[in-house]
C-alpha cells in the first residue's frame, strides 16, 4: 500500500521527484502499522486488557490481594464465598457491606453449614490497613479493599486452613506468570540461537543440529515431564525445585522456535540485502545481529504470546497432580490441588476458583497473540 | 459503429486501509466492441487491473465500489448481478488470463482435467466429449504434442506452455470478451511474442473482445486498436492506437511515450586499461535424481568456459533469457558465488582463490546493485543505517560526523535529499529505493560496479530516470558497468559493448550497436526480433 503510493507520487521529473520526497512524509513507521492493525482488531484489544490485568495483578498482589498468602483464619474453615450487599433489608440503597457467617451444626448429619448472619454486619472501603505487603524492598499494609472494622472477608471462601482463596489466586498468578514467562524466555533464546545459526550457517551444522532438535520433539511428553520430576530431590528448597522444574519445560520446548526461525532464516540468508551485505564485506556476525534477527523480530514475539498460554496450562496441569511447584508456593496449579478428590470438590467447589482465572488469562494471551499476528504479517496490504 | 459489447461507465473503487481510505479507480469510463482490442495501458497504481477486476467482481473484500458505477455487458446491467449470476457469466462469456503462469494452474491436477472442469461447470456433458474439446483447444493453442499433454501436470511444463494452457482455459467456453492482464510479462521476451501473436490470432478467428492490460508500450502499439491510458486511477487519454501513438495530446501520454529508453552511450576511450576480466570461467551445479538405489548426478552447467573482459568506463551488457546463466556468471564474477574452475582478476589481481576475509580490501572496490529494490534493503533499517554499514564495516570515515558527509554526499549523486537519511526504505517508491541502492554502492566510492537488472522491476518512466542518472554517474566517478539485463532497449542505451548468453553459453558478443543492428546468430536474431518488432 506504501509502495502504491510512492509510485503514485513519483512525479515525472527529476527535480520534481525530489520535491516529492519531502512530501512523502505521511508515510507510517512498522510498528505504527502494526498498532492501527491491531486497534481495530476488537478480539486481540479485549486480549491486551486481559493481559494487563493478568499482569497487574501478578504485578500488584499484594495491594489486590485483602491477606497475605499464608494469613489463616482459623474460625473459618472451608467458609463459603461471601456476596457483596448494596441494599438494606429494607431495600433501601447502602453503602457496600458484607454480613458475617453464623456457624450452624446439623444435628442428624453433623454437618456444619454457614448462614449469613444479619446481625454481624461490616461495610466495605477501599484502601483499607491490612497484613504487610513488600514491593521493591518497600514494607506497605494498604490494600485495595477490605472491611472498616478489620473483620475477615472472604470473597471467594477460604480452603481448609482458613486462608482466603481469592487472596491465593491472586499470589498465585505470580508464581504461574513467572514460570510462563521464564520458560517462555529460556526458550526462546535457547532456541532462537540455536534455530538462527542452524539456518545461517547451514551445512554439516545444521544437519547435526536438526537431527537434535527432532531428537527432543520426538519425545513423549508427559511421561517424561513425570519421569524428570520424579527424580527431582524432594526434600531441595521450593525455589531450587521450582527453578528446576522450569528447566526441564525448557528442555522440551526450545526444539519448536529453532526450527521455525531456521527455515525463516534460510529464506532471510537469500534475501537480497544480506547478499549486499556481504558484498560491503561485512562479517557474519554483523549480518546475523543486524540484517537477520532483527526480522525475526516479529515471528519470536508472536510465538511468544503464544507459548506464554501453553506454559501456564502445562504448569496447573503437572501442579495440580502435585508434581510441578511444591508448597509453600502457591500458584494456580498448587491451588487446585487441594481439590483433587471428589468430596473436598462437593464440599468446597469454590477452590476451582483458579480454573477461572487460568481460562482468563489463557484466552486472553492467544487472543492477544492471535491479533499481533494478524497485526504484523507483512502481506496484509488493508 | 456497432453497439460496444462492454460498457464501463464511472467506476469508482476505493480500498479501506489501516491508514485511511484509497481511492484506486476514480470514475473510469471506457468500452469496447466484438472482435476490438482495447489496451489499457498505465504505471504500477494507476488501477487498470483493479478495474478489469471490477468488471469481473472479483476485488478484494477491502474494496468498495462506487454506486454510481454501471458496467453493462451485451446490453445488460452486470453490476447489479448477484454472486451467483457472475459465477455462471465468469469463464463462460467473460474470461481472464493473468500475469503468473506459474501460480495460476493448479500444481495437483493433471492441465487436461483443469481445462475439462472449466467446460463441465458451464455446459452440461460427458467427461470423455470435455477431453475431445480440451485437446481440440490444445491443438488451437498450438501446445506442441497435445495428446500427451493432456495427462502432464503444471510442472512439466515451461512457463510459455502453461500460459498457452492458461489461454486455452480461457478459450474454453468461447467467451465474447477475454480481459488479458499483463499475460507476457512473466515470460521471455522471444515467447511473449509468440504469446501475443497466437493471442492476436485467436481473436480473430473467434470474434472476441479482448481487454489488454500492459505497462508495456511496444505491446500496445503492434496489437490494440484502440487505447485508454490511465493514470492515478483516472483515463487521462483515449483513442485510436496509431492517432493516440503518432499524436498524444496529454503531457501524462507524451512523458511515457517519451520515456522509451534511448540514447547512445558516451564515447569509449579505447586505450582504457582492463578492470576485469575472467578467463575460462565455468559453473557446475550437481544436481540428485532418481530414487533412493538409483540415484543419478546430473550436471548442469550455468556457465560453461566464458571469458569476458571489462575496459575501465565500459559498461559491458550481458543479455539473455532466464536460465541463460547470466546472474549466475555476474555474481560469480564479484565472488558473491563460488566458482568450479577458471580464474577472474580484478585490476590484474587474481581474486576467485581469495577467502571472504583476503576479499575484504576488494570489496569497497566492486559493488553491486540488485534487482529488486523491494528486497535488496533492509526493511528494519533506516537509509542512514543502510548506507552507513559499508563505511563501518570497512572503518572509512572516523567520525559519525565524517560518515555522515560521505553518505550525504551519495545521496545528492543519486538526487535523494538528504533527510531521506531518517526514513525507513518502505516510505520510499521503486525508483527512489533503487536510487537509494545504489547510494549504497556509491557510498563506498568502487571503482566497478555489478548492475544486476536494475530497471527490471520500475515503471518504464522511472526506468528512463534511472538510466539517465547510471549513465551521468559513470561519467561524474569514471566507473565502469557490468549490466545484466534481458531488455534489449536499455541495453542498447547504455552498453558498449554486449555478450548475449543461451544455455550457459556466449553465443554472440561485440559492440552494441553491431549486434543489435545485424546479429549473426539466429537466437540473436530472435531476441532482437521479439524485443523490436513484438509480432512478427
Amino acid at each position: 500500500m506504501q509502495h502504491w503510493r510512492g509510485v503514485k507520487q513519483m512525479s515525472t521529473t527529476t527535480i520534481n521527484m525530489n520535491a516529492e520526497a519531502n512530501q512523502n512524509t505521511s508515510g507510517l513507521s512498522y510498528w505504527q502499522l502494526v498498532r492501527r492493525r491491531f486497534m481495530r482488531n476488537r478480539y486481540g484489544v479485549a486480549g491486551l486488557i486481559g493481559c494487563i490485568f493478568v499482569l497487574c495483578s501478578a504485578i500488584f498482589a499484594g495491594f489486590i490481594a485483602p491477606y497475605g498468602v499464608e494469613s489463616k483464619d482459623r474460625k473459618a474453615i472451608y467458609h463459603p464465598p461471601q456476596s457483596i450487599n448494596f441494599f438494606n433489608e429494607d431495600g433501601s440503597l447502602a453503602r457496600p457491606y458484607i454480613l458475617g457467617f453464623a456457624e450452624e451444626m446439623d444435628m442428624n448429619t453433623f454437618e456444619i453449614t454457614f448462614v449469613p448472619d444479619p446481625s454481624d454486619r461490616h461495610d466495605l472501603s477501599l484502601f483499607v490497613d491490612g497484613d504487610s505487603w513488600s514491593f521493591l524492598g518497600m514494607e506497605f499494609s494498604t490494600h485495595l479493599f477490605g472491611t472498616t472494622s478489620g473483620a475477615k472477608f472472604h470473597l471467594l471462601g477460604t480452603d481448609s486452613l482458613g486462608r482466603d482463596v481469592f487472596s491465593r489466586m491472586i499470589w498465585g498468578t505470580r508464581i504461574t506468570l513467572l514460570m510462563g514467562i521464564l520458560v517462555m524466555g529460556a526458550a526462546l533464546v535457547i532456541g532462537t540461537s540455536v534455530g538462527v545459526a542452524s539456518g545461517y550457517y547451514g551445512g554439516r551444522f545444521d544437519l547435526v543440529t536438526q537431527r537434535i532438535v527432532e531428537f527432543v520433539k520426538s519425545f513423549p511428553d508427559l511421561p517424561l515431564y513425570l519421569a524428570l520430576v520424579a527424580i527431582l530431590p524432594r526434600r531441595a528448597e521450593p525455589m531450587t525445585i521450582f527453578i528446576m522444574f522450569a528447566a526441564i519445560l525448557v528442555l522440551l520446548r526450545w526444539a519448536d522456535i529453532s526450527r521455525e526461525l531456521r527455515g525463516k532464516v534460510i529464506a532471510l540468508r537469500s534475501m537480497e540485502y544480506v547478499r549486499a551485505a556481504v558484498s560491503v564485506g561485512a562479517s557474519d556476525k554483523r549480518i546475523l545481529a543486524r540484517h537477520i534477527v532483527p526480522n525475526t523480530s516479529s515471528h519470536m514475539i508472536v510465538w511468544a504470546t503464544y507459548q506464554l498460554p501453553e506454559v501456564i496450562l502445562l504448569e496447573s496441569f503437572l501442579s495440580f497432580l502435585g508434581v510441578g511447584v511444591q508448597a509453600p508456593m502457591v500458584s494456580w496449579g498448587t491451588m487446585l490441588n487441594q481439590v483433587r478428590d471428589f468430596q473436598s470438590f462437593a464440599a468446597a467447589p469454590w477452590l476451582m476458583a483458579p480454573v477461572a482465572m487460568i481460562i482468563i488469562s489463557v484466552l486472553a494471551f492467544n487472543a492477544f497473540g492471535d491479533g499481533m499476528r494478524d497485526a504484523m504479517d507483512p502481506y496484509a496490504n488493508d | 459503429m456497432t453497439e460496444p459489447l462492454l460498457k464501463v461507465e464511472n467506476v469508482v473503487v476505493d480500498f479501506r486501509t489501516v491508514a485511511g481510505t484509497v481511492n484506486a479507480v476514480r470514475g473510469v469510463s471506457y468500452e469496447v466492441a466484438r472482435g476490438e482490442t482495447l489496451a489499457v495501458v498505465g504505471e504500477s497504481g494507476s488501477g487498470k487491473s483493479v478495474t478489469a477486476r471490477a468488471i469481473m467482481s472479483m476485488l478484494a473484500e477491502n474494496a468498495i465500489v462506487g454506486a454510481e458505477s454501471r458496467i453493462t455487458f451485451d446490453g445488460k446491467d452486470i453490476s447489479t448481478f448477484s454472486e451467483l449470476e457472475m459465477q455462471r457469466l465468469r469463464g463462460n462469456q467473460i474470461s481472464m488470463i493473468f500475469q503468473e503462469p506459474l501460480t495460476s494452474l493448479n500444481p495437483i491436477y493433471r492441465v487436461g482435467d483443469q481445462v475439462a472442469e472449466i467446460i463441465l461447470t458451464h455446459r452440461p456433458m460427458s467427461k470423455k466429449a470435455a477431453m475431445a474439446e480440451v485437446l481440440k483447444l490444445f491443438e488451437e493453442v498450438r501446445l506442441p504434442n497435445p495428446e500427451a499433454r493432456l495427462s502432464q501436470y503444471p510442472h512439466e511444463m515451461s512457463g510459455g506452455q502453461r500460459q498457452r494452457v492458461m489461454i486455452a482455459m480461457a478459450l474454453a467456453n468461447k467467451p465474447d470478451l477475454l480481459i488479458a492482464d499483463e499475460p507476457t510479462t512473466a515470460l521471455d521476451v522471444t515467447v511473449q511474442a509468440e504469446i501475443l501473436g497466437l493471442l492476436k490470432e485467436l481473436q480473430r478467428s473467434h470474434n472476441m473482445a479482448v481487454i489488454l492490460i500492459t505497462h508495456d508500450l511496444t505491446v500496445v502499439e503492434k496489437t490494440s486498436d484502440k487505447v485508454v491510458v490511465m493514470r492515478y486511477g483516472e483515463v487521462v487519454e483515449r483513442g485510436l492506437t496509431d492517432v493516440v501513438f503518432a499524436n498524444p495530446q496529454h503531457p501524462y501520454t507524451q512523458h511515457l511515450l517519451a520515456s522509451e529508453p534511448k540514447g547512445k552511450p558516451d564515447a569509449l576511450d579505447p586505450s582504457a586499461p582492463v578492470v576485469m576480466s575472467s578467463d575460462k570461467l565455468r559453473k557446475v551445479y550437481n544436481t540428485q535424481y532418481g530414487g533412493f538405489f538409483s540415484r543419478k548426478n546430473y550436471e548442469l552447467v550455468a556457465v560453461d568456459d566464458i571469458s569476458a573482459t571489462l575496459h575501465k568506463g565500459e559498461t559491458l551488457g550481458i543479455v539473455g533469457e532466464s536460465g541463460s546463466g547470466k546472474t549466475t556468471l555476474a555474481m560469480s564474477l564479484v565472488r558473491l558465488q563460488e566458482v568450479t574452475s577458471g580464474a577472474i582478476y580484478f585490476d590484474g589481481d587474481r581474486i576467485d582463490q581469495l577467502d571472504r576475509a583476503a576479499m575484504r580490501p576488494y570489496r569497497t572496490r566492486i559493488q553491486v546493485v540488485f534487482q529488486d529494490p523491494f528486497s535488496s534493503l533492509n526493511p528494519r533499517m533506516i537509509v542512514r543505517q543502510i548506507l552507513e554499514e559499508g563505511l563501518i564495516v570497512n572503518g572509512i570515515g572516523k567520525t559519525a560526523a565524517e560518515r555522515e558527509a560521505l553518505i550525504k554526499q551519495a545521496l545528492a549523486d543519486v538526487q535523494m535529499p538528504a533527510d531521506a537519511m531518517q526514513r525507513f526504505p518502505h516510505e520510499f517508491s521503486g525508483g527512489q529505493r533503487q536510487r537509494i541502492a545504489i547510494a549504497r554502492a556509491l557510498v563506498l566510492q568502487p571503482e566497478f560496479i555489478l548492475l544486476d537488472e536494475p530497471t527490471s522491476a520500475l515503471d518504464l518512466s522511472i526506468q528512463a530516470q534511472i538510466i539517465d542518472l547510471l549513465r551521468e554517474l559513470r561519467r561524474k566517478h569514471d566507473l565502469s558497468y557490468l549490466f545484466i539485463s534481458h531488455d534489449l532497449k536499455v541495453i542498447r542505451a547504455l552498453c558498449h559493448n554486449v555478450i548475449v548468453m543461451q544455455h550457459g553459453q556466449v553465443v554472440e558478443e561485440g559492440p552494441t550497436e553491431q549486434v543489435l543492428s545485424s546479429p549473426t546468430n539466429e537466437y540473436t536474431q530472435r531476441l532482437v526480433d521479439a524485443a523490436f518488432n513484438v509480432v512478427a
